[in-house]
């Protein structure tokens, strides 16, 4: 009798766990935070959660142009593109910029869309990083980056999602806060100023006979040279989509920076194989911004030495559409040039405005 | 592996449980027990593949030695020996010992003593940091208790089988009950273990989820606290204190008696029953009471192996009370190489020799005596919570000489869990002044759940009450989910490391 009754209550027991193990999985499903099965069924989508709902929009998000880059391209504002060049572009987004890892969401995107156009914030610095992605085994959960719905787990019982992402969600899309062409802008509550951009800048005053010799970079060309042959091999492979490459101003911090630290030629070295490499493609455009010295010099434009305003990503992209800023194959010596010159005058004159 | 893992809960135990009632339906139970043998070595080695040979060393060695008894004694397999009176018995016997003690002292005490070394003598012997394996202190204990007992003539020579199988069961494995093999290895031979009993496996199944819930909803929601101001002492007053080492308390317990329910359940799944390991413990109104109800595997083992043979209290109050001390100070050492749990060892045992010497030295009322021991207990675990003497002195400063500087409610504001997100939130948009009595009620309430549960019936009271009845059905099967969702922030249980 009593093995009877604890027989029921262990039927009875399974059954609610199973229907409400259920329940967490069709609300999670339904809500999907991180947009791994479906793009939202209502409402704009709040893209605010850059590394966890990245491969899932890309899978799952209909678009026919992309826009990649690092934090520093979080701010452009995709509404204005898509009206500028008639598209539906999507924010495709890793911190560092790594071009590795921005080819690998590239790729993942062509998997399933047709790109009509891609718009590359490319980050001088991304080049030099390792030619392997770090998506793979990184610090992004592995069910993220896989179709399977067997390790899903984590992600559809997850008391983090469930109770904080998807009530952030839901708060979020009221605002409107971090959907449509402001996806993933983190400007919001940042200040721009000198005064911030130079707190984040630790170089001490140094006189320019204290500067580090020019650093011997010949160990991270083997990276450089494939991550542009990577790049080269998707431009070559699409030849019907456009790719825009936008190199954005690092503030005089930056190249002062570069600068002390004996990297200059580095950057230098960098910036001309991009120029002479890219610039070769029928299917590709360079927009070069980095030598735009209203804007490199006036530190008010940044919170620190690479972030600048969303003022200076709206400018760039009306100066791209007015086709302003283009390096050719013409022109790219001269840009060069000019960019050498600025770097020069940065760290011996410019930069100690700053100091006083 | 850890017991709350979603890994453990969704493949490890399914698998482990398909294939023993499935491998049962064979005519040989051999296959059923390599089988979970298997599965147990797989549990164990699932971290760190390393620790396995220890476990496997240990293992072959102390099986070993029983085989080698088994010569010097009656010759007999299967059965009960006589107490042999050999020199080799008794050479074998001292071997099992400092074989397993040497074992022990290796990994777990050769850098505290060599660390005491160049205290003492002024010497610099530096030697690489010797890292500690899964539950080692209990593997060990286990099987010490085994060869004493193979000795006294009280245990038969196992085969190979039975043997890794009681010494690996997972569920007892890593951190306990200390089981002896009189205990388990019956069981093996026992019918009912072969066929899935409903009855059985529902209250295996019960008493694990309400471990899970002590380990995942309470106990690491108090060391939320605990950890943060253990890293931040010297901003603590003495409210603030006393509240970090209360909820220590109640963390330490929740923590371990929510270990050993789960292995208790989970043992119980397969069709075997582990010892109680604890039995209410903060309703005992006395130290010696309260030592009779926590880690009761531990005090019968220290009580059987050391207390009982250095003659107990049968030579007097003097030598009893020494024994009392001798048996504590083992116990500190036991639970870590470290001064202060062998101070925190000998607080519990001056606390039972003070019961000892004035047995009627007792204020009237039992709440008065419960709070009291909860109190001793509480201040004891100063040290064990504490990573150095210094840190355990500067803690207890704080809770008897800091005053009040009003540090309750930044104590309090570092209640912050995924289940309270929303509310706080809310409130950090709508009324921030309302934010510091949110964190203040949030204490009450957790302090208030954890004394209800403290005092409150056992979990295996509770199924039996309430656990049958649809609503405790409801119950259970909400505090199994609210706990899976909870397992991506995976902490590992305290006893661990003993």
């Amino acid at each position: 009798m009593e093995t009877d009754i604890r027989g029921k209550g262990l039927k009875r027991l399974v059954l609610f766990i199973a229907a409400e193990l259920f329940m967490v999985a069709l609300f999670v499903w339904f809500f999907d935070p991180f947009y791994q099965y479906h793009s939202p069924f209502f409402g704009q989508a709040v893209l605010n959660d850059r590394d966890n709902q990245m491969p899932g929009t890309v899978r799952n998000f209909e678009y026919d142009s992309v826009l990649m880059g690092s934090s520093v391209a979080e701010n452009f504002d995709t509404d204005f593109i898509d009206r500028a060049y008639g598209c539906k572009t999507l924010k495709v987004i890793r911190a560092s910029g790594s071009a590795a890892d921005l080819l690998y969401y590239l790729e993942m995107a062509q998997e399933g869309h047709e790109l009509k156009n891609v718009f590359w914030c490319l980050d001088i610095f991304a080049l030099n990083a390792s030619a392997e992605t770090t998506l793979e085994g990184g610090d992004v959960p592995r069910y993220l980056h896989t179709k399977s719905v067997l390790d899903d787990i984590p992600y559809v019982y997850n008391k983090e999602i469930i109770l904080e992402k998807i009530p952030s969600m839901l708060v979020f899309s009221y605002l409107g806060r971090n959907t449509g062409g402001n996806a993933y802008n983190w400007s919001e509550g940042k200040t721009f100023s000198a005064v911030q951009a130079m707190r984040a800048y630790d170089r001490l005053l140094v006189t320019p006979d204290m500067m580090l010799d020019e650093v011997d970079f010949s160990g991270e060309i083997p990276d450089i040279s494939e991550n542009l042959s990577r790049i080269r091999a998707q431009l070559s492979e699409h030849p019907g989509t456009r790719y825009r490459f936008i190199l954005p101003p690092y503030s005089m911090l930056w190249w002062d920076s570069a600068y002390v630290n004996g990297q200059l030629e580095k950057q230098f070295y960098i910036l001309d194989r991009i120029f002479s490499e890219l610039s070769a493609f029928e299917n590709a455009e360079l927009y070069f911004f980095q030598s735009q010295e209203d804007i490199v010099c006036d530190l008010d434009n940044y919170m620190d030495m690479v972030h600048y305003s969303p003022e200076i990503n709206q400018y760039m992209l009306e100066r791209m559409t007015a086709g302003g800023n283009v390096i050719t194959g013409e022109n790219r010596e001269e840009a060069l040039a000019d960019m050498r010159r600025l770097a020069e005058s940065i760290s011996r004159e410019k930069i100690f405005y700053y100091y006083r | 592996m850890l017991f709350n893992s979603v890994f453990f809960i969704t493949w490890f135990l399914p698998l482990a449980l398909l294939g023993w009632y499935l491998l049962q339906r064979l005519e040989n139970p051999g296959f059923a027990k390599a089988f979970l043998t298997g599965m147990s070595f797989w549990f164990y080695g699932y971290y760190n593949a390393n620790y396995l040979w220890i476990l496997l060393c240990s293992l072959v060695f102390n099986y070993g030695v029983s085989a080698l008894m088994r010569r010097d004694g009656t010759g007999k397999t299967g059965g009960s020996e006589k107490a042999g009176t050999g020199k080799l018995r008794k050479l074998l016997l001292a071997a099992g010992i400092s074989g397993n003690l040497g074992l022990l002292f290796y990994f777990k005490y050769f850098n505290f003593f060599i660390d005491n070394c160049n205290f003492i003598f002024h010497t610099d012997i530096r030697i690489e940091k010797i890292a500690l394996p899964l539950g080692i202190s209990f593997f060990t204990f286990q099987q010490l208790s085994f060869v004493v007992e193979r000795y006294r003539g009280n245990a038969p020579h196992y085969s190979a089988l039975d043997y890794s199988f009681f010494i690996s069961f997972f569920p007892q494995l890593v951190a306990g009950p200390i089981v002896l093999h009189s205990e388990l290895v019956p069981q093996l031979a026992e019918r009912k273990n072969r066929k899935i009993s409903p009855g059985f496996f529902y209250d295996g199944l019960t008493l694990f989820i309400l471990g899970l819930a002590k380990k995942v909803l309470l106990a690491d929601a108090l060391a939320v606290l605990v950890n943060s101001e253990f890293e931040n002492i010297h901003a603590l007053d003495s409210p603030s204190a006393w509240l970090v080492i209360c909820w220590f308390t109640m963390e330490l317990y929740f923590d371990f008696s929510g270990y050993s329910d789960m292995a208790r359940g989970i043992a119980g799944m397969f069709g075997f029953e582990l010892p109680v390991n604890f039995d209410s413990p903060f309703k005992a109104t006395s130290m010696r009471e309260f030592w009779k109800r926590w880690h009761m595997t531990l005090t019968r083992f220290l009580t059987q192996y050391i207390y009982i043979p250095l003659g107990g209290s049968r030579k007097g109050r003097a030598r009893q009370c020494i024994n009392v001390m001798l048996v504590f100070f083992v116990s500190g050492l036991w639970h870590g190489a470290s001064w202060t749990f062998v101070i925190w060892g000998l607080i519990n045992g001056l606390a039972q020799v003070f019961e000892i010497v004035f047995p009627r030295l007792r204020l009237p009322g039992k709440w008065i005596n419960r709070i009291i021991t909860f109190v001793i207990y509480a201040v004891s675990l100063v040290f064990f919570r504490s990573d150095t003497l210094e840190q355990a002195l500067l803690f207890l400063s704080k809770m008897f000489t800091a005053g009040n500087r009003g540090m309750l409610l930044g104590v309090c504001n570092m209640l912050q869990y995924t289940e309270n997100y929303a509310i706080l939130k809310l409130l950090d948009l709508r009324s921030p002044q309302f934010i510091n009595l949110f964190f203040l009620s949030c204490m009450c309430l957790i302090s208030a759940l954890c004394v209800r549960f403290l005092y409150g019936p056992t979990a295996e009271q509770w199924i039996k009450d309430k656990g049958h009845t649809l609503r405790g059905s409801l119950i259970l099967a909400t505090l199994f989910v609210w706990v899976f969702i909870s397992l991506s922030q995976v902490s590992v249980f305290l006893y661990f490391n003993f």
